[in-house]
């Protein structure tokens, strides 16, 4: 069995857990710092980028059905090696990026909101043991796992969200567009390290089994994340109004709402909790392609698993024992908006002409 | 290895037991047995009563031919047969010339068909397996009334010899499949094989010795019931327990007696037993925990009664977890090992009065032990893994009792993702849940009536989903 192979049907689930995984825990807030009560607004320009970019990458997927090239194969192919390689730089810092953004948040939501506070290291190291046993089972163990436990995650963000979607007054989001539409759009841009999440399915490419249709599924996945997550910010910029810059754990800080009295048990936690294991399977999935990406730069397969590989990313993992999640927010991930919108943005576009082109090549090559 | 009697009367001349006599019916034939393996009765009159009133015979054809009486005569192709057949029963005749003919005259020693202990139910057939391999074939065939049984003999063990039978039915599993299961059958190199679960370790085709990877039943309808679905039978000669491969987790939440029942019951029956089975697992780590770490989630009032119950308790709730954990473990084992008389007297001194006695005497708290009773009372919902799910338990609790929420949230998600790799002979170990069949969820915790199952599960694979005939 190919360990990295995966169904359309899971990787669209997977991609649903991806996009609820990690969007609501301090994103709302920076946004809502940003441009106030319309940040659900930027949310959803985000969005709409993300959909036309999904919809040419899944193009990309469907024209690759039959030849199952991976994405270094597409791309030296189509561009040029020295490009390739480059792009896989770029990846592979995304990714670590975005890892320890994640971890960073939830380790303060850990600290914070369950009161347990821990040494970095040893609140890394599990997590990164648990990405490292995946990446060795394979992808396919990944998708399967999102796939047990999809159905209760999405409980556990359903019971996070109904107490304060009730109680929450919508009329506070007017006027709308009051920070300035070009503001709000220059937002969703400068904010779009936290969108694009559709990246992971590059490292899939030569692993995703079509059947039928690749298209409906993953983006019936995508209006239904992309619902979720616009729903969510403008509960939450509605709820706490001015305050919302201040409440850096949007998800924990909503689901107070949840908790009726605290006579009762915060369940809010516990569900919490639940919702957090979105998080951690991002992070796995992030690991996963982070070591794609070191595989695909030396230009071998890892046959077996590969310490060194795993050793690089663990000590990137590092991280955030030496520049806070905010010094990284505002320095590193600002300056890398243009490279990055390459990789999340433009080769989207691109992939359906790389991959045909790639597969005449290997088709005169095998000629 | 061409078969000569001298070689073979060299090998075994000499043992208490060997019997040879030489006959004469116009050819002198040599016909040998061992007293120990061979039924006296049928020696005489299938070997001794035809060859002395066949009168004259030129060659041992002739004999073979008039020893009708027999109805299992063959001739072994090569020494190794003759000495496979010999020490199985059979008494051997030689001519002169060294040819061999082997009369099946095989002891029937052994127990009569009884209902199996492990496998009671209260509607169904209570007929199971016994030791003897023909008798399991036998059970196997009364409800396989087809051509299309096929039964493929092995021998494995190189002292023990052991007759193993693979069993399948031809047009439902998947011949790829078969030819595995042979191969890796006929690869076993061993000294002996004592039970069927010697050669369960040699079929885990990953060799995780985690889970158990190879389902095994003693009840010949399971059997069957598995074979119509593409599974197959490995019989294993002195074992009672029928190996069947390849194997799903969700077999594991499944009953014998579920198959008799109206589905409505065994689909409550089957998800309380998944429910029970993941709070086992769950429950002592996230007690601990809660009570450690995040008690705000606990209700107050609860909390008080938890808190008041285990105010003068001497030890950390960790640990005091891991105690009733691990005395309940013990007397699991002991009653194991007791003669079931004891056994009961056992359980009832265990469950009540060392129990009580830890909570009167203060060393444990009374919520921690009921707690760690319905874990372990839980954990038996699933018989086949209990020792694996207890270990996962003690590991579990004691992560979360270190790290908290996180650790029990890590830890599951480490099994989930080690139970969601395992793959063999092409099953996924989850389906139908992980990876997601559909039209196999009518029988995995939801039963559908079985009227209604039309198809074969699509998780095992085979050559003919159409279950309608």
């Amino acid at each position: 069995m190919d360990k990295n192979r995966v169904q359309v049907g899971q990787l669209a689930l997977l991609y649903l857990l991806l996009v609820m995984g990690g969007k609501f825990l301090t994103l709302p807030s920076l946004l809502a710092g940003d441009v106030g009560h319309d940040s659900w607004l930027s949310v959803a320009f985000s969005f709409v980028w993300d959909g036309i970019c999904l919809c040419f990458l899944l193009w990309a997927v469907k024209m690759n059905s039959d030849s199952h090239l991976d994405l270094s194969a597409i791309l030296e192919k189509s561009v040029s090696k020295p490009v390739t390689k480059l792009l896989l730089i770029i990846f592979f810092v995304i990714f670590i990026l975005r890892i320890n953004v994640l971890l960073s948040s939830c380790y303060k939501m850990f600290s914070v909101t369950f009161d347990v506070s821990t040494n970095w290291i040893v609140y890394v190291l599990p997590i990164a043991a648990l990405s490292f046993f995946a990446v060795a089972k394979g992808f396919n163990a990944i998708a399967r796992m999102g796939q047990l436990l999809f159905g209760l995650i999405l409980l556990a963000v359903v019971a996070l969200f109904v107490s304060p979607l009730l109680e929450v007054e919508f009329g506070a989001l007017k006027p709308l567009g009051e920070a300035g539409w070009d503001k709000i759009l220059l937002t969703s841009y400068t904010r779009s390290f936290w969108f694009s999440d559709y990246i992971f399915i590059y490292f899939v490419l030569d692993g995703i089994k079509v059947k039928k249709t690749v298209f409906t599924p993953i983006l019936i996945s995508f209006a239904v994340g992309a619902f979720l997550c616009i729903l969510l910010n403008a509960v939450f910029v509605a709820l706490f109004g001015y305050l919302a810059p201040d409440f850096d754990m949007a998800m924990s800080k909503i689901g107070v709402f949840s908790a009726a009295s605290t006579t009762n048990g915060r369940w809010d936690w516990l569900t919490l909790s639940i919702w957090l294991i979105s998080v951690f399977i991002k992070v796995m999935v992030f690991i996963f392609c982070a070591y794609k990406c070191i595989e695909k730069f030396v230009g071998s397969n890892f046959v077996k698993f590969n310490w060194i590989a795993a050793g690089i990313i663990l000590l990137t993992l590092s991280l955030p024992l030496f520049v806070s999640t905010e010094q990284l927010l505002g320095t590193v991930i600002k300056w890398g908006v243009i490279p990055f919108t390459l990789v999340q943005y433009v080769l989207p576009l691109l992939m359906p002409l790389c991959t045909k082109a790639a597969k005449r090549k290997t088709e005169v090559n095998n000629e | 290895m061409k078969i000569s009697f001298d070689q073979f009367h060299k090998l075994w001349n000499g043992q208490d037991d060997f019997r040879l006599r030489e006959l004469d019916c116009g050819i002198v034939l040599k016909a040998v047995c061992l007293d120990t393996m061979c039924d006296d009765a049928k020696v005489s009159a299938f070997v001794l009563q035809p060859i002395a009133y066949i009168g004259r015979a030129d060659s041992i054809v002739e004999v073979e031919k008039k020893l009708a009486a027999g109805t299992g005569v063959r001739k072994p192709p090569n020494l190794f047969a003759a000495v496979e057949d010999f020490t199985n029963g059979y008494t051997l005749i030689f001519d002169q010339n060294d040819n061999c003919i082997s009369v099946d005259t095989r002891t029937v020693i052994g127990r009569s068909i009884a209902e199996p202990p492990t496998s009671m139910v209260m509607r169904g057939p209570r007929e199971g397996f016994v030791e003897d391999i023909k008798v399991n074939i036998t059970l196997l065939r009364k409800r396989l009334k087809t051509p299309n049984l096929k039964i493929i003999n092995l021998a494995v063990g190189k002292y023990t010899n052991t007759a193993v039978a693979v069993c399948y039915i031809e047009g439902i599993a998947e011949q790829r499949i078969v030819d595995d299961i042979v191969q890796r059958l006929q690869s076993v190199k061993t000294d002996g094989v004592l039970d069927s679960s010697y050669l369960a370790r040699y079929l885990d085709v990953s060799k995780t010795f985690l889970f158990r990877r190879i389902g095994s039943t003693e009840k010949p309808d399971i059997a069957v019931g598995k074979m119509l679905e593409g599974r197959l039978a490995v019989i294993v000669d002195g074992s009672p327990m029928v190996l069947t491969v390849p194997y799903l987790f969700v077999e594991d939440m499944q009953s014998p007696g579920d198959y008799y029942e109206n589905s409505a019951m065994t689909t409550l029956s089957r998800s309380l037993r998944f429910i029970s089975v993941i709070a086992s697992v769950l429950l002592p780590a996230l007690y601990v925990c809660l009570q450690v770490y995040n008690y705000q989630i606990i209700p107050l009032r609860f909390l008080i009664t938890v808190l008041n119950a285990s105010e003068a308790i001497p030890f950390s709730p960790l640990t005091e977890m891991l105690l009733v954990l691990i005395v309940f473990d013990i007397l699991r084992e002991a009653n194991l090992r007791m003669p079931s008389a004891v056994g009961i007297s056992l359980s009832l001194v265990g469950a009540i009065v060392l129990g009580d006695a830890a909570v009167q005497a203060g060393l444990l708290g009374a919520p921690a032990v009921m707690i760690g009773a319905l874990s372990g009372i839980g954990l038996f919902t699933m018989p086949d893994n209990t020792l694996i799910l207890s270990l996962l338990r003690l590991l579990v609790t004691f992560i979360g009792g270190v790290m908290g929420l996180l650790g029990v949230i890590i830890s599951t998600m480490t099994i989930l993702v080690y139970l969601a790799s395992m793959q063999d002979y092409k099953t996924p170990f989850l389906a139908p849940f992980a990876p997601d069949i559909p039209e196999d969820r009518q029988d995995a915790v939801a039963q559908i009536p079985v009227p209604n199952m039309k198809k074969r599960p699509r998780s095992i694979p085979n050559e003919n989903s159409d279950r309608r005939g």
